[in-house]
C-alpha cells in the first residue's frame, strides 16, 4: 500500500514502456526508478522554466521558456508544435462546434490524427483554423512588424519533422503488423497513456508545482509537459533496452564460453520465451549514459582545471 | 668543484694563510696611508679576508667551469700561475694601483707624505695622552704642528692629497665593479628622494640667501663682488652707472661675474684676506657633507616646530647644513672654528635631542660626525681679517715674496692651478709676525706658518676672539672627543656588519647619478607605472649610441683592455655623474639580428630588402569566403525586410491616429556593412602581426556581425564585450588543443594534420556535422527563409497600401504590389495638386520612407478615412443601429428652442465667436480643440498593478543604443597603435544609432 502511494503512475509508465518496445511486464521497480527520474525531469524543467521567465522579466512561465529548454531537438520542438496547433484546433472547433468533436478524439490520440490528416478528410476547416506557434527565435521574429500566414506555407521544418514522426510511425507501423485486433486495441489504448491527462491535479501534486514554482503554471504547460514526460520514458525505454541487448549479448556470450563443453540444445522459441522485462539497474544504466556531459558542455572548460559541476541535464 | 685541477685546491688552501698575512699588510696599510679614522675602522675581519680571497679565486675560475661558447666570452686555458699573480694584484696592489694612479701628478707631496707621517708617530710618542686607535686622524698632523709649525700647511696640504686620492680610489674601485657586481636598484628610489631633499634645501639657502640681499639693495660696487672688484673695476662702475637698466638682480650679476673672471672663485674679495680659501674649503666641505645623503637628510633643514615641539627649549642654539649655508653665502664666517663649530653643533644638537640611544637620527649623527671629522682638514686654518688691518700691519714690514713654493696647493680646489688666493692672503698675511713668534725661519714657511699657528696649541678655546687660528682639533668641544669615539664604536657596530664597504662606496658614488636616473623614469613614468604622453620622448643620444658600441666591441675583443672599458658621457662626467652601463637602456638590449642597418653616411645608403616594409593589406578583414559571402547576403536581405517593416509600422500607425506629423517617425535607412581595413603600416618582420588591440576590435566586429546575422537588430555594448571575451577565450583554447596535438610526443604517434584537426574540433564540442549542420540550416536554410519572408513583407505592404489607393483612383490596378507608382508622384496627379515641389524637397527616387514623409498628411488622411468608415460600418453592421445625426451647429435661432436657462450661456458664447455658428468640440479640427478638462482625484487609493522585475524586462526590450562615443574611442586606440580602423566599427555595431 505504501509503495502504491509512493508511485502514483505505474500503469501508465507501464503502458508507455510498451508503446516504446518493451514487451514484457516490468516490475514495481522499474516503473518506480522511471517515475523518480522523470519527476526529476519534470522539476528541473520547471527550475530552468522558471529561471528564464525571471530573466525575462515575468514571473509566469510561458511555453516558449519551455520550448526554449528543448530548442536543440529540432525533431522535438516540431513535434511539440505540432501538437499545439492541433491543440489549438480542436479548441476552436470545440467552442464553434460544442456538440461535435467531443469524445472521439482524444488529445492522446492527436499525434496520430495530426500525421494523418495532413492533406486529407475534413482538413479544409482545420486548415483554415490551424495556426502556427510562432516561436521568438525564429526569423519571423526577428522583424518588428508579424506577416500574416499565408496558407501555401509549407515549412521545410514542418516537412522534416514531419519526416521524423513519419519515422515513428512506420516503426509503430512495423511493431503493430503482426498484431491481433485485441492487441492492437490495447496497443492504441496504451498509446493514450499520459501523466496529465485528466489528471492534471495530480501531476501537479506529484511534480510539486507549488514549491518549484510561484506562479500557477496554465494547462498549456501542463498539457506540454504531459507530452514531454511521455518523451523521456520513451527515450528511457529505448536506452534501457540497448543496455540489455548489450547485457544480454555479453552474458551470452559468457555462457557460451562456459558450457562450451555440455552443450545445449538450443530450443527454437527459446530467447522469445525467455525474454526478460527491463529492469531498474538497466533503467539506471540508461539514464547515466544520458547524463554523461556533452563535450560541448565541458568545452569551455577545458584547461581550466577544477572539479566541473554539471546540473541535469534533460532527457 | 672537485673538476678542479689539485693545484687549485693547494692554491685556497694557501690563501686562507695569505689572507691572513694580507690583511695584516692591508691593515698596516691603511692605517699608515690614511690616517683617517674612517679607513682605520674598517680594518677587515681577518675571516673575512679570507672568504674575499676565496671569493676572488672562485671568481677567477668561472670562466674555466663554465665555458661560454660565445667566441669572445671563451676564456683561455686557465693560468693558475698567472691567476696567482693576478690575484696578488687584486688583492694586496689594489691600493699601490690607485696611488700610482693617482699620485704622480704631485711626486713631491708622496714623499712628503712619507716624511710626515714617520713624523707624525715620532710626535706622538711624545704626547701625554695616548691616543686611541680611533683618533681623528687630523690630531696627529695637529699636534704635530705645535712642534714644528712650519710643517703644518704642508701636512694639510697631504692630508687633502690622501682624502682626494682615497675619493679617487674609491671611484675607482666603484667603476672597476661596474663591470663585476650587478647591483640592484632599489636603492634608488631612496636615493632620488634624498638628492630631492637636498635640492630642495639648495634652493631654499639660495632663496633666503637672496632676500637676504635684496634687502638691502646697493651698487654692485658696494656689493661684495670679491676679487674681481679690482680687475673689473671699470665694468663694474659702468654697469652701476646704467645698473637699473639692467633687469637682473644682484646676485645674477654676481654670479655673471664669477663666470666672467673665470680663475676666481666666488668667494674671493679684495677686502677680505684669506676669505676666499676658507669658504673655497669650507663650502666643498658642507657640499660633501650634504651629499652624503644617506645620513645628511634629517639635518638639512631646520628642525620644524610642528615636528617637534619641545626642541626649542631643549636646544638652544639650532643648527642645520641649510643655516651653516646659509651664513657661508652672508660671509658670516671669520674663522675655520666657527664653521666648525657650527658644523659640529648640529650633531651635538641631535644627540642632545634625540637621547634616547637607539633613536634612528643618532646613528645618522655619529655618521655624520665621522664624516665632518674626516673632511675637517681639509679646511685651512685661516682668521679672515679686513684688508685694511693687514694693509695697516703690513706697514712697516718688508714684503717677502712669496713665490716659488707651490706644494701646499690645495687640492680640493678644481682647478689644476694655483690657487690664486692662497698666494694673496700669503701676500696679505705675509707682514704678520705678530706676538713675537720667533721669526727665523725661511720666510714663506713663516707667513704660512704665522698665520695659521696660534702661539699655543693648547689654549684652542680661548684663542677664536683674538684672531688667533685654531688648530684644527677633531672636535671642538670639551667632551667631544670622548663622545665621537664612543659613537664611533657604537656606529661601527651597526654600520659596517651589514654593510659591504665596496657596496657602500658604490653607493655613493653612484647615488648622484641612480638619483637622476630614477627621478627620469619618475617623470616619465610617474606613479602609474604607464608612460606619461606628454613627455618628451626617449632619444638616442650620440654619447649613448656610442657607448653601445663600445661596449659591444669591446665584448668582442675581450675584456683585458680595461683602459676604454668605461666610457663616460663627458657632460656626465662633468656633472660628476658616474653610472654603470646598465643604467642606460640602449646598453642592455641584447643581441638581435637586427632589421635595420646602422650604416655609417657614406655617398648613398643602401636599403636591402629585409628592413622595414608596407605589411600587406586585409590582415584584419574577413578573408573573402563563400560563408561570409552568404552571411553579408543574409544580413543584407535583413536590412532590406526592416525597411519594408518600418514602413508597415507608418502606414498602420495611420490607420489607427488622427493627426501625424513627419517627424513622428525616424526614418530607417540602414548602411550597408563595409568592412575597413586598417590605414598603412609599417612591419619590419614575417611572421603574425601582434596587435591585440586591433584583433580584438576585428573579432568585435565579426562578432557583431553574427549578432546581427542571429536577428540582433540592436545590442548592448557589455552584450558584445562579453561575448567577444567568451568567444577569444574559445579560441585560445581551441588554439592550445592544436598545439597540444601537433606537439604530442613524436615516437609514439604522429598525428595527421586532419587528425589534429578533427581531435580538437571534438574536445571543443564541435563535430563536422554539427558545422554542416550550422552551415545549411543557420546560414543556407535562413537565407531562403528570409527571401520568402522579404516577399511576404511587400505584398503585406501592398496590402495595407491599397484601400487608401483604391479610395483615389477607383480602381485597384493601377497599384498593383505597389506603391511605387504612389510614392513615385502619380499619386499626386490623382489628388489634382501638383506635387513636384515635393519631389525636389525630398521625395527619392529610391521608394523609402523619405518619399513617404512629404506627403504624409495627405497620404495619412486618406489611409485613416480608408480604414476608419470601414471599421466603424462594421460596427454599426454589428449593431444594427444608425449612428444619430450629427449635431447642428448652434446659431441664432437654435438658441431660441433651446430651454430658457441655457440660452444666456449659449448666447455668450455666440457673442465671444462674433455670432458664428458654434461647432461642437467635436467636429473641431483636431488643433483647435480644447483641452480635455482634468478630472479631480477620485479619492480612491489605486493600487499599482504589480509587475515584478519590469525594469528588468523593460531594459532588456529598451535596448540601449550602443553610445556613438564607444567606436571614436576605439578609432583612437587603434590610431595610436598605428593602425586606424574606420568608424564603421560604430556601423557595424548599431546602423540604426547611425540613422538617428
Amino acid at each position: 500500500m505504501a509503495e502504491k502511494d509512493k508511485f502514483k503512475y505505474r500503469v501508465e509508465i507501464q503502458q508507455m514502456m510498451f508503446v516504446s518496445g518493451e514487451t514484457g511486464e516490468p516490475s514495481p521497480e522499474t516503473t518506480g526508478i522511471i517515475e523518480e527520474m522523470v519527476r526529476g525531469q519534470v522539476i528541473e524543467m520547471l527550475l530552468q522554466c522558471t529561471q528564464l521567465a525571471a530573466r525575462r522579466g515575468s514571473r509566469s512561465i510561458s511555453t516558449d521558456d519551455l520550448i526554449f529548454l528543448i530548442r536543440h531537438d529540432k525533431a522535438k520542438v516540431s513535434r511539440l508544435r505540432t501538437y499545439l496547433s492541433w491543440k489549438d484546433v480542436r479548441k476552436t472547433a470545440k467552442d464553434q462546434d460544442p456538440a461535435g468533436g467531443g469524445g472521439a478524439a482524444e488529445p492522446g490520440d492527436l499525434m496520430e490524427e495530426a500525421a494523418a490528416n495532413i492533406g486529407s478528410g475534413p482538413a479544409q476547416m482545420i486548415k483554415q483554423k490551424k495556426t502556427k506557434v510562432g516561436l521568438p527565435w525564429e526569423v519571423s521574429s526577428f522583424f518588428a512588424e508579424t506577416v500574416p500566414e499565408r496558407e501555401d506555407d509549407e515549412d521545410e521544418d514542418e516537412l522534416e519533422a514531419n519526416q521524423a514522426t513519419l519515422q515513428r510511425l512506420k516503426n509503430a507501423d512495423e511493431r503493430t503488423r503482426g498484431m491481433t485486433k485485441d492487441e492492437y486495441v490495447h496497443w492504441s489504448e496504451c498509446r493514450q497513456a499520459s501523466f496529465t491527462f485528466r489528471k492534471g491535479k495530480r501531476f501537479k501534486e506529484w511534480a510539486g508545482f507549488g514549491n518549484v514554482t510561484e506562479a500557477k503554471p496554465n494547462d498549456d504547460i501542463v498539457d506540454i509537459l504531459g507530452f514531454l514526460t511521455f518523451e523521456i520514458v520513451q527515450t528511457l525505454t529505448e536506452e534501457a533496452l540497448k543496455v540489455k541487448e548489450q547485457e544480454d549479448a555479453v552474458q551470452k556470450e559468457q555462457s557460451m564460453r562456459n558450457s562450451k563443453k555440455r552443450k545445449r540444445e538450443e530450443f527454437l522459441f527459446h530467447a522469445q520465451e525467455g525474454r526478460t522485462p527491463i529492469e531498474a539497474r538497466h533503467v539506471v544504466e540508461a539514464f547515466r549514459r544520458l547524463q554523461t556531459p556533452k563535450p560541448k558542455s565541458r568545452a569551455m572548460r577545458n584547461y581550466s582545471g577544477g572539479v566541473m559541476k554539471t546540473r541535469l541535464s534533460l532527457v | 668543484m672537485s673538476s678542479l685541477p689539485p693545484s687549485t685546491w693547494q692554491r685556497l688552501q694557501s690563501s686562507r694563510e695569505d689572507a691572513q698575512n694580507r690583511a695584516d699588510r692591508t691593515r698596516t696599510m691603511s692605517a699608515d696611508e690614511n690616517g683617517d679614522a674612517a679607513d682605520k675602522e674598517e680594518q677587515p675581519d681577518p675571516i673575512v679576508t679570507a672568504f674575499h680571497e676565496r671569493f676572488q679565486l672562485f671568481e677567477k675560475a668561472i670562466p674555466v667551469l663554465f665555458r661560454s661558447d660565445h667566441p669572445c666570452c671563451a676564456a683561455p686555458e686557465l693560468d693558475f700561475a698567472s691567476l696567482d699573480l693576478d690575484d696578488e694584484e687584486d688583492g694586496t696592489n689594489n691600493h699601490h694601483h690607485r696611488h700610482d694612479e693617482t699620485t704622480p701628478k704631485q711626486p713631491t707631496t708622496a714623499t712628503v707624505r712619507v716624511e710626515d707621517d714617520d713624523y707624525d708617530f715620532d710626535e706622538e710618542e711624545d704626547e701625554p695622552p695616548p691616543r686611541k686607535p680611533a683618533t681623528p686622524p687630523l690630531e696627529p698632523s695637529a699636534t704635530q704642528s705645535s712642534g714644528s709649525p712650519a710643517k703644518e700647511t704642508k701636512v694639510i696640504a697631504v692630508t687633502r692629497a690622501k682624502l682626494e686620492a682615497d675619493r679617487k680610489a674609491a671611484e675607482e674601485a666603484a667603476k672597476r665593479a661596474f663591470h663585476t657586481t650587478f647591483f640592484t636598484l632599489e636603492t634608488d628610489r631612496d636615493a632620488m628622494l634624498e638628492q630631492q631633499k637636498l635640492d630642495e634645501s639648495d634652493r631654499q639657502v639660495n632663496a633666503e640667501a637672496n632676500a637676504a640681499q635684496e634687502a638691502q639693495p646697493g651698487k654692485l660696487a658696494n656689493a661684495n663682488l670679491g676679487a674681481s672688484s679690482l680687475t673689473l673695476k671699470h665694468l663694474i662702475a659702468r654697469i652701476d652707472a646704467t645698473r637699473e637698466r639692467v633687469k637682473i638682480s644682484d646676485t645674477e650679476l654676481r654670479n655673471l661675474m664669477a663666470e666672467v673672471r673665470k680663475n676666481r672663485s666666488k668667494w674671493a674679495s679684495e677686502d677680505k684676506i684669506g676669505q676666499e680659501e676658507l669658504y673655497e674649503a669650507a663650502e666643498k666641505v658642507v657640499l660633501e657633507l650634504r651629499a652624503n645623503t644617506e645620513h645628511s637628510t634629517a639635518f638639512l633643514n631646520r628642525v620644524n616646530k610642528r615636528e617637534a615641539p619641545d626642541y626649542y627649549q631643549i636646544i638652544k642654539q639650532p643648527m642645520d647644513l641649510g643655516t651653516v649655508m646659509k651664513k657661508l653665502k652672508q660671509h658670516q664666517y671669520k674663522s675655520k672654528k666657527e664653521f666648525v663649530d657650527d658644523l659640529n653643533l648640529i650633531w651635538a644638537n641631535c644627540l642632545k635631542y634625540n637621547a634616547d640611544p637607539s633613536h634612528f637620527l643618532r646613528k645618522h649623527a655619529k655618521a655624520m660626525q665621522k664624516i665632518t671629522a674626516g673632511l675637517e682638514p681639509l679646511i685651512p686654518d685661516i682668521v679672515i681679517r679686513d684688508r685694511a688691518d693687514v694693509e695697516a700691519e703690513e706697514a712697516g714690514i718688508v714684503d717677502a715674496d712669496a713665490e716659488g713654493e707651490s706644494d701646499d696647493e690645495p687640492l680640493m680646489s678644481s682647478r689644476g692651478r694655483k690657487a690664486p688666493g692662497t698666494k694673496k692672503s700669503r701676500k696679505g698675511a705675509a707682514p704678520q709676525p705678530r706676538e713675537g713668534t720667533p721669526d727665523a725661519k725661511p720666510p714663506v714657511v713663516n707667513l704660512i706658518r704665522a698665520e695659521s699657528n696660534p702661539p699655543g696649541y693648547h689654549n684652542d678655546s680661548q684663542t677664536t676672539n683674538n684672531g688667533f687660528l685654531t688648530p684644527t682639533g677633531g672636535t671642538p668641544l670639551p667632551n667631544g672627543i670622548a663622545n665621537s669615539i664612543q659613537l664611533d664604536m657604537e656606529h661601527d657596530k651597526i654600520d659596517d656588519d651589514d654593510k659591504d664597504p665596496e657596496y657602500q662606496a658604490w653607493k655613493k658614488i653612484t647615488k648622484k647619478g641612480r638619483a637622476k636616473v630614477a627621478s627620469e623614469r619618475h617623470r616619465l613614468f610617474g606613479r602609474t607605472n604607464k608612460l606619461n604622453p606628454d613627455e618628451p620622448a626617449l632619444i638616442r643620444s650620440r654619447t649613448g649610441m656610442a657607448r653601445q658600441i663600445k661596449t659591444l666591441t669591446k665584448h668582442v675583443r675581450g675584456i683585458e683592455d680595461e683602459e676604454d672599458a668605461l666610457i663616460i658621457n663627458e657632460e656626465e662626467e662633468a656633472e660628476g655623474i658616474l653610472l654603470p652601463d646598465y643604467y642606460h637602456p640602449e646598453a642592455l638590449v641584447p643581441e638581435i639580428p637586427w632589421r635595420t642597418i646602422w650604416a655609417n653616411d657614406e655617398g648613398e645608403v643602401e636599403m636591402p630588402d629585409e628592413t622595414l616594409r608596407l605589411a600587406p593589406r586585409g590582415m584584419f578583414v574577413q578573408p573573402p569566403s563563400e560563408l561570409s559571402k552568404r552571411i553579408d547576403a543574409n544580413i543584407k536581405q535583413m536590412q532590406e525586410t526592416r525597411k519594408v517593416c518600418s514602413k508597415i509600422t507608418v502606414i498602420k500607425q495611420m490607420q489607427v491616429q488622427t493627426q501625424m506629423y513627419a517627424n513622428q517617425f525616424t526614418k530607417y535607412d540602414p548602411k550597408e556593412f563595409v568592412e575597413k581595413d586598417v590605414d598603412d603600416f609599417v612591419i619590419s618582420d614575417n611572421g603574425p602581426v601582434m596587435c591585440p588591440d586591433v584583433a580584438r576590435a576585428a573579432f568585435q566586429r565579426s562578432i557583431g556581425k553574427i549578432f546581427y546575422h542571429a536577428g540582433f537588430e540592436e545590442f548592448q555594448p557589455t552584450a558584445i564585450d562579453a561575448a567577444t571575451d567568451i568567444a577569444i577565450d574559445y579560441f585560445h583554447k581551441i588554439g592550445k588543443t592544436l598545439m597540444t596535438y601537433h606537439e604530442a610526443p613524436q615516437h609514439e604517434r604522429k598525428f595527421e594534420p586532419e587528425e589534429i584537426l578533427l581531435h580538437t574540433l571534438t574536445e571543443s564540442g564541435v563535430d563536422l556535422d554539427s558545422l554542416d549542420f550550422y552551415l545549411r540550416d543557420d546560414v543556407e536554410r535562413l537565407g531562403t527563409k528570409l527571401n520568402s519572408l522579404h516577399d511576404r513583407m511587400k505584398s503585406h505592404l501592398a496590402d495595407l497600401l491599397r484601400p487608401a489607393l483604391a479610395d483615389t483612383t477607383g480602381d485597384d490596378t493601377n497599384f498593383h504590389d505597389g506603391s511605387e507608382q504612389f510614392v513615385g508622384g502619380d499619386f499626386a496627379e490623382d489628388i489634382g495638386d501638383d506635387f513636384f515641389g515635393f519631389k525636389e524637397l525630398g521625395l527619392d527616387k529610391e521608394y523609402g520612407l523619405a518619399s513617404l514623409s512629404v506627403p504624409l498628411h495627405l497620404l495619412q488622411s486618406r489611409m485613416h478615412n480608408a480604414y476608419q468608415p470601414a471599421s466603424s460600418s462594421n460596427a454599426t453592421a454589428a449593431d444594427g443601429h444608425k449612428p444619430p445625426p450629427p449635431f447642428e451647429p448652434v446659431t441664432g435661432e437654435l438658441i431660441k428652442q433651446q430651454v430658457g436657462i441655457v440660452q444666456n450661456f449659449f448666447l455668450a458664447k455666440l457673442h465671444a465667436n462674433a455670432d458664428l455658428p458654434l461647432v461642437e468640440d467635436e467636429d473641431l479640427p483636431v488643433k483647435q480643440r480644447p483641452p480635455k478638462p482634468r478630472l479631480p482625484p477620485t479619492g480612491k487609493i489605486t493600487v499599482p498593478r504589480k509587475r515584478p522585475l519590469s525594469g528588468q524586462g523593460q531594459g532588456s526590450k529598451k535596448k540601449k543604443k550602443p553610445e556613438p562615443a564607444a567606436p571614436h574611442k576605439k578609432a583612437e586606440k587603434m590610431e595610436r597603435t598605428q593602425s586606424k580602423q574606420s568608424d564603421d566599427g560604430g556601423g557595424m555595431m548599431s546602423p540604426e544609432s547611425l540613422v538617428a
